[in-house]
């Protein structure tokens, strides 16, 4: 009998067992690998469908581990929250491996790449349907495991092992403090399920506390590429196109969102303007960033990090919103924050997906080669990933009536109601994307080829190509109420919708915005160049745009090379000075001293020995009897 | 067959081949290993069905019970053999880490190797014997037992620096056992019990509990003694020096078990027997045992030899199972068991597959590494498996996880401010295991390793594989099912008439 529980069991097992069969197994066997792995993606959407579908929610936990006075559960929490999270990651993911297919044909190590790939599925899920805090945490260590032996892919480049071993270090940051949330969690609840703290806050609301939610925040900073802890998502780009797409643009990056919505109740007032400044203040500083790169790849990356950027902040201010309208609140199955960052989530999933395997797509196509401004008259060369391209780069600028329009306005319209700084924060983010996109497209795409490479630029096979159509639609219509069954609908229906008059005004700021960045786009860079124009023409602000984006990287690689590297050396040497040389050498010689000093007293002259002999009697007498 | 002659058997075992392998000569070749493949899997086996089949029986959770007279009545002493919940996963460990290590030693096939297997044959009889005592004399007897030929092995078969190594070592663990002995015997001068057997001492102590100043002093000897065996910073230094020079199936049982003695002395005698000690020297405790994770920690990042980068990184995972000791109470002592025991398989782990590092490279300098995977991709793997485990990574590592995590809950409980420096450890050793792996296996070779390199290297061969997964599936056991264990230290530690309840959380 198939219930929630069992069809979750194998969501688990499914890719666990696809990893381990090609790890133990099928390690030189890359053919088969790829298909057990594609299948496991395959049976993993199955399944998945089934579940949100035809089942019901469901939670259910066993009783792992006790130990004095704590005792932890583990089980499933499937609710519509996590449901809208499963088809995002069942769908996606189950796409992103059959391009990958096509992606990785010749490589040398294919069945590691699937292997891996099939264990990140495993973690993710996990992430998603886990019912509680110690449980989410387990595998979100091992997504960033996954993360971590994707990225470093290809062993062999310096940069690959630097940027695969940045990512875990600063993820482990993030996880210092959610570690710490999670143990401060215990002592708070008593339990870390997450269906029973929300029971005992909506008893008495004064349990939730500003310190556990922020520090359970720090995991999602780490996780999600927030600033300040957005150095390593750049850098993740040394992994092969494909997780890129899947791990560090559509899925894993956004479980630091998910993770949000899924603690939604454990929120306070204080704890939601710390989240909606961090939130704000990365969508905009990554698109600042986004301005100067030059790496395909880069830019898109530095996009994702902003609009991750913007579902922090859509979760601040629909959770805020709903506070200030409880009305609102009624029985929607996701609260207002939830839905507001799920939505932008899914759609970005959709066209960030999709960007970048037309990136992949385009790299594939021109031999490897990364950098925009050596591309050029792709439109021509490669047709299919161009129109496909083109659809996701109008979702993602929030061109309106496309998917990224919904999602970004209705962020825009919760902030116009709770904070209208942040509104226009977020609007000056939204000109950067249009601006920084339309680099990128005017200059890949149009003009003539500037190099051999993307002159001998060729079309991908259909494996690559059938992803690229299906997500080209999703980005068009992911905005649409009628995309979403139920239950997914909640994602759109749980949304305040803003009057007609609002909505107009949202449409036109909108147009504008996309308008005037799509001009600047295009004043500076017409129909591509074969530099940068920016840094030629206008050096000033180029240089100090760049400065802005490296200066937390500066600034943490000075710290680790000049304070941590430093403290450590000096504490080492201190160590073997102290330690081994002057205390254990030392006490040596206070013992070699006090040998020589008996020594000298074993003269062998038995007078000496029997007075010695007569003291030491005397001394025991005075001991004994005291007198 | 009868329960009581399980742990003589795990016990006697190694101890009969090692007197067989005394009137052995070299030449006898297989026979010599097949003899010391008997030992080590005869210990291995009981331990393991002692696990499946654990049931307690008495109040003190005290299974497998057996008392043999010694002679010695008259001063309290009798073999009094037996396992509670505290003792098993332990006496697991020791099994399991003394098969693994001992499988390894055979095929390495080191010089003199009757001579070498018969010490550590020795060795594993005293380890199976600690664990096993429930009289404390002969609890510290076949710690002494285990011990000595660990400084023989060190200067017979080390590697470099082995003299002063093996000169340091004995120095200092000595000195911690005499501190310890000093304060057992202290304990069992006051308590006016009639035998050293803890179940008794326990009896007697529970009905008319010693005073505070008592409890104080003996707690701050068996604190200071048992600290140096378990390297509490700054008593530390030992342990590096030693463990890089020692070979590796003496490191593998040294680090993975013997090293444990201290802090199972700690948790099964200390703390029920002396409930006020800890209070008393918590604060101090708090301040080296934050020494061993953030300062010994720091220092870990900067070690280029990965024989003492392991060494250091243990010495560090040391003050997590402290700081849980330091909280006395049941979830923490609960908590420090469990890593005792995760922590031993890793570094034993870890050292197994440095040494198969070094028989491939011929070095264990990090620096002069790089690029390996492409060579070994097996190595590889175990590797840095066994490393991520070490750094508490879930998956392989999950027992390490719920280790540090109920170590993390049973500080917050107790000081929260202590957990900030604490969870530091995480960052800590994510950076030292990650660069290691990275210098080891990963990036370009440096000119003069792929010289070095430029004959076949062999991959892990079989031979090696088979105790490391022994190793990674008792690992990976205990981690998903942790409650095989738990449920005995639960039982072991709130059963009876135990002490460590909450008594310290509400100061």
């Amino acid at each position: 009998m198939l219930s929630p529980e069992l069809l979750a069991l194998l969501l688990l097992a499914v890719p666990l067992t696809s990893a381990l069969l090609i790890a133990f197994f099928f390690r030189r066997a890359g053919t088969i690998a790829q298909v057990l792995s594609v299948g496991a993606a395959g049976a993993i959407a199955l399944i998945a469908g089934h579940l949100i579908f035809r089942m019901g929610d469901a939670a259910v936990s066993v009783p792992w581990l006790t130990l004095g006075d704590f005792s932890l559960s583990l089980g499933f929490l499937i609710n519509p929250l996590s449901k809208v999270m499963l088809g995002v990651v069942a769908f996606v993911g189950f796409l992103i491996h059959v391009f990958a297919l096509g992606y990785m044909k010749g490589d040398t190590s294919i069945a590691r790449f699937f292997g891996c790939m099939s264990f990140f599925m495993f973690s993710m899920l996990g992430i998603v349907l886990a019912d509680n805090l110690a449980m989410l945490f387990i595998f979100w260590e091992l997504v960033g495991v996954s993360s971590y032996l994707l990225i470093g892919y290809y062993l062999e480049r310096p940069s690959a092992v630097a940027a695969s071993n940045k990512a875990f270090i600063t993820n482990r940051v993030g996880d210092f403090g959610f570690l710490i949330g999670i143990a401060w969690a215990w002592m708070q609840f008593k339990t870390l399920n997450l269906t029973e703290i929300s029971a005992q806050i909506a008893a008495d609301p004064s349990l939730a506390l500003t310190g556990i939610a922020l520090l359970l925040f720090c995991g999602a900073v780490g996780k999600s590429g927030q600033m300040p802890l957005h150095v390593w998502l750049p850098d993740a780009m040394e992994g092969p196109t494909p997780v890129s797409a899947l791990i560090h643009a559509a899925t894993m990056v956004a479980a630091g969102i998910y993770l949000l919505c899924r603690i939604h109740f454990m929120m306070t007032a204080d704890a939601l303007n710390v989240v909606l400044i961090v939130g704000v203040t990365t969508a905009l500083y990554a698109g600042v960033c986004a301005v100067t790169q030059k790496d395909i790849k880069k830019i898109l990356a530095y996009s994702t990090v902003s609009q991750l950027g913007y579902m922090v902040a859509a979760f601040a201010l629909g959770t805020m919103y709903a506070a200030k309208h409880p009305e609102h609140a009624g029985h929607a199955a996701l609260t207002v924050g939830a839905a507001a960052a799920m939505f932008h989530l899914t759609t970005h999933a959709f066209f960030k997906a999709l960007l970048f395997l037309g990136a992949g797509s385009i790299i594939h196509g021109c031999h490897h080669e990364q950098n925009i401004f050596k591309m050029g008259g792709i439109a021509k060369k490669m047709p299919v990933t161009f129109v496909t391209f083109t659809a996701g780069y109008v979702a993602l600028i929030g061109f309106p009536w496309v998917s990224g329009f919904w999602s970004k306005d209705t962020i825009l319209y919760l902030a116009g109601q709770v904070s209208p700084v942040a509104e226009k924060f977020l609007l000056a983010g939204a000109l950067l994307t249009a601006f920084y996109m339309t680099r990128l497209w005017v200059t890949v795409f149009w003009d003539r080829p500037k190099s051999d490479h993307s002159d001998h630029a060729h079309e991908s096979p259909m494996v690559m190509l059938v992803p690229l159509l299906v997500l080209a639609v999703l980005a068009i219509v992911g905005g649409a109420n009628l995309v979403y069954q139920p239950p997914l609908d909640a994602l759109v229906n749980s949304l305040p919708h803003p009057d007609a008059a609002t909505h107009h005004r949202l449409l036109v700021t909108s147009a504008v915005i996309v308008a005037l960045g799509f001009v600047g786009g295009r004043l500076l860079y017409g129909w591509g160049a074969a530099n940068d124009r920016l840094e030629t023409s206008i050096r000033p602000l180029h240089a100090l745009l760049v400065g802005v984006q490296r200066c937390f990287d500066v600034a943490y690689n000075w710290y680790v090379a000049n304070v941590q590297q430093r403290v450590a050396e000096l504490l080492g040497f201190l160590e073997h000075l102290l330690i081994s040389g002057l205390v254990v050498r030392g006490s040596a010689a206070v013992a070699g001293v006090l040998g020589i000093a008996a020594k000298s007293l074993q003269t062998g002259n038995i007078h000496g020995y029997v007075y010695w002999f007569l003291g030491g009697l005397l001394a025991f007498w005075f001991l004994a009897f005291g007198f | 067959m009868n329960d009581s002659l399980l742990l003589p058997l795990a016990i006697a075992t190694p101890l009969v081949c090692a007197l067989i392998l005394l009137g052995g000569k070299n030449y006898w070749g297989r026979a010599v290993r097949a003899i010391a493949f008997v030992g080590f899997v005869v210990p291995a086996v009981v331990s393991l069905w002692c696990w499946y089949s654990y049931a307690p029986s008495t109040p003190g959770g005290y299974a497998f019970i057996g008392r043999w007279a010694t002679g010695l009545e008259g001063l309290g002493i009798t073999l009094h053999l037996g396992l509670n919940g505290i003792a098993l996963p332990l006496f697991v460990l020791a099994g399991v880490v003394g098969l693994a290590a001992g499988l390894f030693a055979i095929q390495a096939r080191a010089e003199r190797a009757y001579q070498y297997l018969l010490l550590l044959l020795f060795m594993q009889s005293g380890l199976m014997g600690v664990f096993a005592s429930i009289d404390v004399f002969f609890f510290y007897f076949f710690h002494e037992m285990a011990l000595i030929p660990t400084f023989i092995m060190v200067g017979i078969w080390g590697g470099r620096d082995r003299q002063y190594a093996a000169m340091k070592m004995t120095v200092y663990l000595t000195v911690g056992a005499m501190l310890s002995l000093a304060g057992l015997i202290y304990l069992y001068v006051q308590s006016d019990a009639s035998s050293f057997s803890l179940i008794d001492l326990r009896n007697e102590l529970a009905e008319t509990p010693l005073s505070a100043s008592v409890q104080k002093y003996a707690f701050g000897f068996l604190l200071l003694g048992f600290g140096i065996l378990v390297s509490l910073w700054p008593f530390h230094t030992w342990a590096p020096l030693g463990y890089g020079a020692a070979p590796s199936s003496a490191a593998m049982l040294h680090a993975g078990v013997l090293k444990k003695f201290g802090l199972y002395g700690l948790v099964q005698i200390a703390l029920p027997l002396l409930p006020a000690g800890p209070a008393q020297w918590s604060s101090i405790l708090t301040w080296l045992a934050l020494g061993n994770i953030v300062v010994v920690g720091l220092i870990t990042m900067t070690q280029r030899d990965v024989k003492q980068l392991i060494g250091y990184s243990s010495v560090m995972h040391m003050g997590y199972a402290f700081l849980a000791i330091a909280t006395a109470s049941t979830l923490g002592a609960g908590a420090a068991v469990l890593l005792m025991v995760a922590h031993g398989l890793t570094v034993a782990l870890l050292f197994m597959l440095a040494t198969s590092l070094y028989h491939r490279t011929g070095t264990f300098d990090m620096h002069e590494m790089g690029g390996l995977v492409k060579k070994a991709p097996v190595l590889a793997a175990f590797f840095v498996t066994a490393m991520l485990a070490s750094i508490a990574v879930p998956g392989p590592g999950l027992a390490n996880f719920w280790a540090e995590f109920t170590v993390f809950v049973a500080i917050w409980q107790w000081q929260p401010w202590v957990l900030f420096p604490t969870a530091l450890g995480v960052i800590i050793s994510a950076i030292y295991g990650l660069r290691a792996v990275g210098r080891i296996f990963f990036g370009q070779p440096t000119d003069a390793f792929e010289k070095k390199l430029a004959e076949p290297v062999i991959d892990l061969r079989w031979a090696e594989r088979i105790p490391a997964l022994i190793l990674f599936a008792v690992l990976i056991a205990i981690g998903f099912w942790p409650r095989s264990i738990t449920e005995g230290i639960n039982a072991a530690l709130t059963g009876g008439k135990s002490p460590t309840s909450e008594v310290a959380r509400s100061e």
